[in-house]
């Protein structure tokens, strides 16, 4: 997997940086001033590998960073990262068809981070998913609610039946009283009202038999609701035991979310732990807190697993399917009651097979005097040197068992034996990789602290010794390029010999920093030479670690106030360089100058003075591409107010020499003081010298307008005016847009056929014009 | 009652839009006023050519076609353009196409047909905010332009889809133009060709718009085509100009019939 671009949220001064792609070739230099982000930016980086970070990243408003990085992958490769069965079909087939991935590391207010799989496809295809798994369970679970609430309502209508029933057969034996009484008071009462009672006696009868009706009636009711609780009571206990057990989920879910901080809370503790004391204490509370948590993920497994199949047999026994025949089914249906990947899980599992991303900054990986051995044993990564130190040991073979050997003569002659093949291997690196011929050798010895350290006393350290032919001094004694290179050797060394299928992206910071001109150079050529199996990007202010024929390596990096510190960081990447601002570009600016100076261009004849390194650039591209009869060498000028100088040298010199200027207002003047003070006014004379571009026009008016869009300012857009004045109106740099013109020319391998015939006529014009004179 | 009011009701609406669509009639004729006054008149072409004709037939009152003339250079530059469009948004980008290349003439050093079109693309590539990224609006024109220079005789020709029918003797040629239009398009600007000719005495020359021959009608309702619209040229490219024009005329009438004119129409005629 190879690391193509990267988008940074809410980390130090930087806002957003929007998508910035790295370069195609593994090496990304990152431009700017002091404090304009360039560290934040392989800081945030780091951090996305990492996942740690710490307070003071956070930006004024507390917005939690988010880093998202992608990376090139084949829909082949993804599947055979991915287990096919935990992808849904959707997911699977948008997946197979990308490219590359997105990987977003997000952070929450307690600092702790995710991994989620990113891009608008894959988010578009897990969210449709998600929303159709979504429906599917409330479909489930509003008919689990239904059953449970027609049971409530049966009991209820039960429960009233019931009352009822018990009412009427009150009132029926009510009745059966009142009859008894009437017979009695029939059979006692006498003749002539005889006839009234009986016929009270008969009333009272009929109302009898009608409340017997009655209550047949309501018992038939309260039968029949019975017989529906009963039918509900069966299918609503599936219900219930589903409901009871996606509460118990949820309890299993918060108890999970509050194990995991708390391990996370009492990590945290123990990496701060300074002393051993506190971290033997703080490593006793990280146990407990890793047991709680291993048994609350298992509780989490088996409850989740226990709520899909309680709701799924609750659904199929609603649906009236039979209960073993729902069990049944169940049973073959275990995959799809398994877990799906969620875009935590296919991240996780993604980010795996990542580049390592190693930040290599001065503090950590700058080889240090010296080192206590416990702090590498205890991989305490707070102290200086520790990477560095790491490496050695690494490179070395050492671990804690080769320190634990008792006699002492047997140590020291194993550690001279190490130190002699270290030794070899680094001068063979600094020779092939430098070609430098400097006898260094690396040295280390294990001591041990004496009673002048008190609190130390008697525990080991690693003391590390740079030696040459003369002196054998501490690392910080030799110069810090000598140092800088042995550290970067230990990293490559270390990262050549895990051995691992996954490549590295080498985070840099500074590498320039403090390094001689061609020491820096040096750093470059290393880069050159590694770059096919570690990605590189590095920050630097330093022109000699530019390389001009590559400006499509550089992101510019800045403030968007450049004189307010507290605002915010921009990025510019490679095709949109020529929007940073000179200070930005001030290496390449430097580069540009510095670079000519060291070539011989001047000769005894045929030199053609130029105003500025953009002439420079588009006369030479176009050399190289017309095959002229006669040879002329350009010499550019700094800018149009140094031509003069120029001038006087060469006529100094008695070489020969024509001027060509463009014919804007700083070249008329040009013309004009030239002719005055070398030809006397006389127009004859500075016309054989001089050749002015005509028609008030730049250079870069030479090229026809679609050329100009086509090969230098790579857009398609209108442009009515001439293409010097839309290089003004939109601040572009003209030398940047010449260099790079220049570059487009060697990569393409552009002909002069490739361009227009304005275009062609108006260079050839001008050769012809110069070859005129140099004649 | 009820009747009544709602038989005013709709009285009073069927004035308000006859009054209104007279407002835009009259609107509309103004503004035909003005396009014509952009349009170069006939005694000033007459001076630079002195043996043609131009068949104008705006579908509306005002036309997205239009022919241009100037002069630069001891040479008559000529066009004949078809914009984006009909009646009012074709009569705005005629006229945006007219400013256009009377700027650009007046900037243009070099007289190349070919030039020219390149900057007219890019004045109305810019004027319309047209990116290749994303393009707002596709719009622009199609035309022919040349170049005549009288004292030597060579006549450029640079075309945008517009092809330009060149008459020698008894054969009659047509001079292809880049399949591209002045504005944006799919595929990324090239540099439009310029084709050179040596004009003779008795040549002839056509520019043209498609409204001739995109013209639906004839007894299947069909479009007139090109290929009869060449021969219909070719057939009467002997007779003198003006009865060229009138001969086009009463063609395009016949074959339209009762339907209506579906674009605008335009033909140039030039002899040399």
């Amino acid at each position: 997997m190879r690391f193509l671009s990267f988008r940074i949220q809410n980390f130090r001064s930087i806002v957003d940086t929007g998508w910035i792609k790295l370069s195609p070739d593994n090496i990304t230099g990152l431009i700017g001033q002091n404090e304009s982000g360039k560290t934040s930016i392989l800081e945030a980086l780091n951090s996305f590998y990492e996942g740690s970070i710490s307070e003071d990243i956070l930006r004024s408003d507390l917005s939690m960073p988010r880093v998202s990085c992608i990376f090139g992958i084949s829909g082949r490769e993804f599947t055979e990262i991915l287990n096919e069965k935990l992808l849904p079909a959707g997911i699977l087939r948008c997946i197979k068809d990308q490219s590359n991935i997105t990987l977003d590391r997000i952070w929450d207010e307690d600092f702790s981070s995710r991994i989620e799989i990113g891009g608008d496809d894959i988010i578009q295809c897990f969210d449709e998913h998600y929303r159709k798994v979504e429906e599917r369970d409330e479909r489930i679970q509003s008919r689990i609610d239904k059953i449970l609430v027609q049971k409530k309502k049966a009991n209820d209508n039960l429960q009233l039946a019931n009352q009822e029933k018990e009412k009427v057969s009150d009132e029926l034996e009510l009745l059966k009283e009142n009859i008894g009484d009437l017979q009695r008071m029939v059979r006692s009462s006498p003749a002539e009202s005889k006839g009234k009672m009986e016929k009270k006696l008969k009333s009272a009868r009929n109302n009898l038999d009608k409340t017997r009706e009655r209550l047949e009636a309501k018992r038939r009711i309260a039968d029949e609701q019975h017989k529906t609780v009963r039918e509900i009571e069966d299918q609503a206990r599936y219900a219930e035991q589903s409901n009871e057990a996606r509460m118990n989920f949820a309890k299993a879910e918060q108890e999970l979310e509050e194990a995991f901080h708390n391990l996370a809370e009492n990590q945290r503790i123990f990496e701060l732990a300074d002393s051993e004391k506190e971290k033997r204490a703080a490593r006793i509370q990280l146990d407990l807190c890793n047991d709680r948590h291993v048994k609350a993920v298992r509780e989490y497994e088996r409850c989740r697993e226990e709520a899909i199949v309680r709701r799924v047999l609750a659904y199929k026994i609603l649906q009236g399917k039979e209960l073993s025949m729902a069990e049944r089914e169940i049973k073959q249906e275990k995959p799809q009651v398994d877990r799906y990947y969620s875009r935590v899980d296919a991240g996780n599992e993604l980010f795996k097979f990542i580049p390592e991303f190693v930040l290599f900054e001065d503090f950590s990986s700058l080889l240090p005097n010296r080192i206590d051995l416990d702090d590498i044993l205890s991989q305490n990564r707070n102290v200086e040197g520790y990477k560095a130190a790491n490496n050695f040991l690494k490179i070395s073979g050492l671990d804690s068992d080769f320190f634990k050997q008792i006699s002492s003569r047997i140590l020291k002659q194993k550690i001279e034996k190490l130190n002699n093949e270290i030794t070899i291997n680094f001068q063979d690196y600094w020779r092939q990789k430098i070609g430098q011929q400097n006898k260094i050798s690396l040295n280390f010895e294990l001591e041990h602290y004496d009673h002048s350290q008190p609190d130390k006393s008697g525990y080991p350290y690693i003391e590390f010794w740079i030696r040459d032919q003369q002196e054998r001094l501490y690392p910080k004694q030799r110069s810090r390029g000598v140092r800088w290179f042995l550290s970067f050797y230990l990293e490559l060394k270390a990262a050549a010999m895990e051995k691992k299928s996954r490549n590295k992206v080498l985070l840099i910071d500074e590498p320039g920093l403090s390094l001689h001109a061609r020491a820096q150079e040096d750093v470059l050529k290393v880069f050159e030479n590694i770059k096919e199996k570690i990605q590189i990007i590095y920050t630097t202010h330093s022109p000699h670690l530019i390389d001009l024929d590559k400006l499509y390596r550089l992101l510019a990096v800045q403030r968007a106030a450049e004189d307010y510190e507290r605002s915010e960081t921009m990025v510019f990447d490679a095709k949109s360089l020529t929007s940073a601002s000179t200070d930005t570009l001030s290496p390449i600016y430097t580069l540009m100058g510095s670079r000519l100076t060291e070539q011989q261009f001047i000769q005894q004849k045929n030199n053609v003075i130029l105003e500025d390194i953009t002439a420079y650039y588009y006369l030479s591209a176009f050399l190289r591409m017309i095959k002229l009869s006669k040879e002329m060498y350009l010499l550019p000028a700094t800018d149009v107010s140094n031509v003069g100088n120029l001038v006087n040298l060469l006529l100094g010199w008695g070489l020969e020499f024509i001027v060509v200027t463009d014919d804007d207002s700083e070249g008329k003047k040009l013309s004009k003081e030239l002719k005055l003070n070398l030809f006397g006014n006389d127009d004859q004379k500075a016309d054989e010298k001089l050749i002015s571009i005509g028609n008030d026009n730049c250079l870069e008016d030479l090229f026809s307008t679609i050329d100009f869009k086509k090969f230098i300012l790579h857009q398609r857009i209108g442009i009515p005016e001439s293409n010097s004045e839309f290089i003004k109106i939109n601040g572009y740099s003209r030398s940047i847009l010449a260099a790079n013109f220049m570059q487009t020319c060697r990569d393409a391998k552009l002909k002069f056929s490739d361009f227009d015939d304005e275009t062609q006529d108006n260079f050839e014009s001008l050769f012809r014009e110069i070859q005129k004179r140099l004649d | 009652m009820q009747d009544e009011n709602l038989l005013r009701e709709l009285e009073s609406q069927r004035d308000e839009i006859a009054r209104q669509k007279k407002e835009i009639i009259y609107s509309l004729q103004y503004a035909s006023l003005i396009q014509s006054a952009l349009l170069p008149p006939d005694r000033i072409i007459k001076m630079y050519l002195p043996d043609y004709f131009v068949l104008y037939l705006p579908k509306d009152i005002i036309s997205g076609d239009f022919y241009w003339l100037a002069e630069a250079d001891e040479c008559v530059l000529f066009a004949a353009a078809d914009c984006t469009g009909h009646g009012v948004p074709g009569a705005l980008m005629s006229i945006l196409g007219i400013s256009f290349l009377n700027e650009t003439l007046k900037e243009k050093c070099h007289l190349k047909a070919n030039r020219i079109l390149n900057q007219l693309r890019e004045k109305i590539m810019k004027a319309l905010h047209q990116t290749g990224e994303r393009a707002k609006s596709k719009d622009g024109m199609d035309i022919a332009l040349c170049i005549y220079n009288p004292t030597t005789g060579e006549l450029q020709y640079s075309g945008a889809n517009n092809p330009l029918y060149f008459i020698r003797g008894n054969e009659l040629e047509e001079i292809r133009p880049d399949k591209m239009p002045i504005g944006i398009s799919g595929t990324e600007e090239l540099s439009f060709a310029n084709h050179l000719l040596q004009m003779e005495s008795g040549d002839i020359i056509y520019l043209f718009s498609d409204g001739f021959a995109d013209q639906f009608g004839g007894p299947e309702g069909k479009k007139f085509k090109y290929k009869p619209f060449k021969q219909l040229l070719f057939e009467i490219h002997k007779k003198p100009m003006p009865e060229q024009k009138d001969i086009l005329v009463s063609a395009v009438y016949d074959w339209k019939g009762d339907l209506d004119q579906v674009d605008d129409i335009l033909i140039m005629g030039v002899r040399f």
